[in-house]
């Protein structure tokens, strides 16, 4: 099957270098029809520069790329675009005020100048839709549909291109189980159709059930091949990381039994509808269930941003009203938002500064902000965590990922928040940095603190929380130990919910 | 090298390129009489500039400085003439009506969630009409013989405007860069859900630059009644143009979270520098416009373009992070 009749996309050689930083060393990659193509790294391992040369964002210093057999330039989007490729960005490239129709065909639409045939327009999306198997309207606004049917639209706007190479860059990140499996289907369908599929992903256990190869990077440059690397999760690991993970999931286990935040019968307009569950001191409580079922409602209520309609919080037994997220922090209550980027980040501060935004008050002194006092704190904020040395003066968008994750758990350490809240922590990071975070979140409950986590990865949310409460319909279903539970328990919540639905 | 990163090197490299092309078409730029009247000329815009640049940083816009130095000078020169208020008394209770107009444009824009541009358009139409209001619409001369010397006035020698700048940008600078409120301006502007998330109360600060605005479009008005002995319902036509002008110059983004107080000075100057410098050479208001339109492309161009000019390797060190907002200090 792997006859140089089926290449559809050749990178050799491909060398890219920003200021002093490799990014790409000698990269070689071939995509072939009807093959899926696993691309899998740890953060700055070089996969975004690979895919922003595969679409014609970037340059390559050195380095070719065959279509057919013949070199080709890449060095404008719309090339890339007229060779047959089509990007799926974790950022969407979908116009929200536009129908579903109007953005499958977006640049294209039939018809003459400053007359557009509309009926052509939905007929040809109603067929490319229909074709794929998504049910979705053609006369829907993307802005309303959610991020998965955007993420199906995206894919149907790269076959009206007739487009025959796809590349998906994390397109799981914000799909929950079901979702996970329907775009699945469809690349499996594609792949039939002999479309050639790049599917870039931190979640091995994905790539390893969907690729039929698998090439790793690491610090820009291959380290295993597509014909050397063995389908085995373990085994990818070791080889995107360097070294043997003794342990993925390091847990210290630190309940005391002693109730820290207890949640009485909440309901909020937003999604939570007489959820009651207690956090204890010490002890990591997770969140289960699918996207929608009402885990970021939850803590959101927690937090102060939607106000109860119903029931009662209560801290160390004390009773406790919220009206705004500043109410909520002023009482030791932290979330870290599951979209760093738009809900927590400052990217006009360093990192320094976007750790110490929370707590300024200790820093406050009437007419003066104690810079001096300010920086210090900061410095042994980011040395605990391990952050980079850099983030002390850099502005965060230099940061990677784990990094800018790690700033802003050090953000709710230094306010001294005693119950956390997080939301995705690990989303898109990689398992160095994973490591890390799991390593802080062993130290906030050694200190006695609670952390209330919210994870898309069951395995991590199994293996890292004390107890684990299944989340349904925006209130819970059932509190259990992680070892009465498995994957499919996590699936059953799942599954009851699309018979309900 | 570090200096190219500074945000303030963009601006003094454009104000000097502007002073050296003034001095090279004209001998009278340096004359002592011009220099003097060049601080004159630029503190006005420079000090409502102060406003403008809080404003922007927060991430909204003031468009109604000018309308309100209208209605402010009105206000000084009725009182001072008409209603015979004291004189200090007069001036401390134009700058509380700045604030208050200020306090208007913030309560539009942040808790009735109009968008600044907006609300602030509104005032530049209102304001001027509340001005004309006064007197029935006439401008009043002669206000009060304490009001010139409040301008023209030297103290050991140097024209006491030159002090104003001093006292009000020092002030300015420490507000943004060593208070709390600065700093929550900065995140307000950099990022409002994360500075909600942060606990920051949003809406208050967006509500406290605004009054800042109006308070430092208070100070312009008190010094251009005192500059004319008069208050004048056409006073500050165009001028939160030119204050917008000089804060973009001085590397401000109006996409909120990035400038700096110090640089909008800068900015000022260049502005006040090229019109006085077209003045010189007996050049056309109409031309002069045009070419105060040319400046402020090419200085937000040249901020823009400073990564593809870096690539040139001309300029190697002059990354994005030039226009990093906030200064740490010692730098290790």
């Amino acid at each position: 099957m792997q006859s140089p009749d089926f290449v559809a996309l050749e990178l050799r050689d491909i060398c890219k270098t920003f200021g002093p930083m490799v990014a790409n060393d000698g990269v070689s990659l071939v995509l072939y029809r009807g093959q899926i193509h696993g691309l899998v790294g740890e953060n700055g391992s070089g996969k975004s520069t690979l895919i922003k040369t595969l679409c014609g964002v970037h340059k390559p210093d050195e380095g070719l790329v065959l279509c057919g057999g013949q070199p080709v330039h890449l060095d404008h989007p719309l090339t890339a675009r007229a060779l047959g490729v089509a990007t799926v960005f974790q950022e969407f490239s979908l116009v929200p005020d536009l129908t579903v129709a109007e953005n499958i065909q977006l640049g294209r639409w039939p018809g003459r100048p400053f007359r557009v045939r509309w009926g052509a327009l939905r007929e040809t999306a109603r067929q490319v839709l229909g074709d794929l198997g998504i049910q979705i309207s053609p006369d829907a606004h993307v802005g309303e549909l959610s991020k998965a049917q955007q993420q199906l639209v995206e894919i149907a706007k790269g076959i009206a291109a007739n487009a025959s190479i796809f590349i998906l860059d994390e397109p799981t990140t914000a799909l929950g189980a079901p979702e996970v499996s329907h775009l699945h289907a469809l690349l499996q369908r594609m792949r039939a159709n002999g479309a050639a599929i790049l599917y870039i992903s931190h979640r091995i256990d994905e790539v390893v059930r969907l690729a039929n190869v698998v090439t790793v990077m690491r610090n820009g440059r291959v380290v295993s091949t597509a014909a050397d690397t063995p389908l085995e999760v373990g085994a990818i690991v070791r080889r995107m990381i360097g070294k043997d993970i003794e342990k993925h999931y390091a847990k210290a286990h630190a309940p005391t039994g002693k109730p820290l935040l207890q949640v009485c019968d909440i309901s909020t307009d937003y999604g939570v509808s007489g959820a009651t569950l207690t956090l204890h001191s010490g002890e990591v409580l997770g969140l289960g269930g699918v996207l929608g079922s009402g885990r970021s409602a939850i803590a959101r209520a927690l937090f102060g941003i939607d106000p109860l309609t119903r029931g009662e919080l209560r801290l160390r037994g004390g009773a406790l009203k919220l009206r705004s997220p500043a109410d909520a922090i002023a009482a030791g209550i932290a979330l870290l938002p599951e979209d760093r980027k738009s809900e927590g980040l400052f990217f006009n501060f360093s990192g320094a500064q976007n750790i110490t935004i929370a707590s300024l008050n200790d820093y406050d002194r009437g007419f003066r902000l104690d810079l001096k006092r300010e920086r210090a704190a900061s410095r042994d904020l980011i040395e605990q965590p391990q952050v980079t040395p850099e983030a002390q003066y850099q502005l965060v968008d230099r940061l990677s990922g784990g990094n800018q994750q790690k700033i802003l758990i050090a953000r709710w350490l230094s306010a001294r928040a005693d119950v956390l809240i997080f939301d995705e922590p690990t989303q898109g990071i990689d398992i160095g940095a994973k490591e890390a975070i799991y390593d802080l979140i062993n130290t906030i409950t050694r200190a006695g603190k609670g952390v209330i986590l919210i994870s898309s990865d069951d395995q991590e949310l199994l293996s890292i929380s004390d107890r684990v409460a299944l989340v349904r319909g925006g209130r819970i279903a059932r509190v259990a130990r992680p070892a009465e539970l498995t994957k499919s328990d996590l699936l059953e919540t799942t599954a009851e919910r699309i018979q309900a639905a | 090298m570090s200096w190219l990163k500074h945000p303030l090197t963009g601006p003094v490299i454009a104000r000097i390129v502007v002073a050296l092309m003034v001095l090279a078409t004209t001998d009278r730029f340096l004359g002592p009489g011009n220099l003097n009247n060049l601080a004159l000329q630029v503190s006005i815009v420079a000090l409502v500039a102060i406003g403008s640049t809080v404003v922007i940083i927060v991430g909204g816009i003031d468009l109604s400085p000018g309308s309100m130095i209208a209605l402010l000078t009105m206000l000084l020169a009725s009182m001072l003439k008409f209603c015979g208020v004291e004189f200090w008394l007069a001036i401390l209770l134009t700058l509380m009506a700045g604030a208050a107009l200020g306090c208007v444009n913030g309560l539009v824009t942040a808790y009735l969630r109009i968008p600044s541009f907006i609300a602030t358009l509104a005032g530049l139409s209102a304001y001027r009409g509340i001005a004309f209001m006064f007197n029935k619409g006439s401008p009043v001369f002669d206000a009060s013989d304490w009001l010139e010397p409040l301008f023209y006035g030297h103290v050991f020698g140097v024209p006491l405007p030159f002090f104003y700048i001093i006292i009000f940008f020092g002030a300015a600078h420490w507000l943004m860069q060593h208070m709390k409120l600065g700093r929550c301006i900065y995140a307000v502007g950099g990022n409002a859900s994360a500075a909600r998330l942060s606990g920051i109360n949003v809406r208050r600060t967006q509500f406290l630059a605004f009054v800042i605005a109006g308070f430092m479009a208070a100070v312009g008005a008190v010094l251009m009644s005192a500059r004319l002995n008069s208050g004048s319902p056409n006073y500050g036509v165009g001028l939160e143009l030119q204050a917008i002008a000089a804060a973009v110059i001085g590397g401000a983004s109006l996409a909120g979270g990035r400038g700096d107080i110090i640089a909008t000075l800068f900015g000022a100057l260049t502005i006040t520098i090229v019109q006085n410098g077209l003045n010189l050479n007996a050049v056309a208001t109409s031309t002069r416009n045009v070419v105060i339109g040319a400046i402020i492309v090419l200085a937000v161009g040249i901020d823009m373009w400073r990564d593809e000019i870096g690539r040139l390797r001309l300029f190697s060190k002059m990354r994005r992070s030039a226009v990093a907002p906030i200064r740490e200090g010692e730098h290790q």
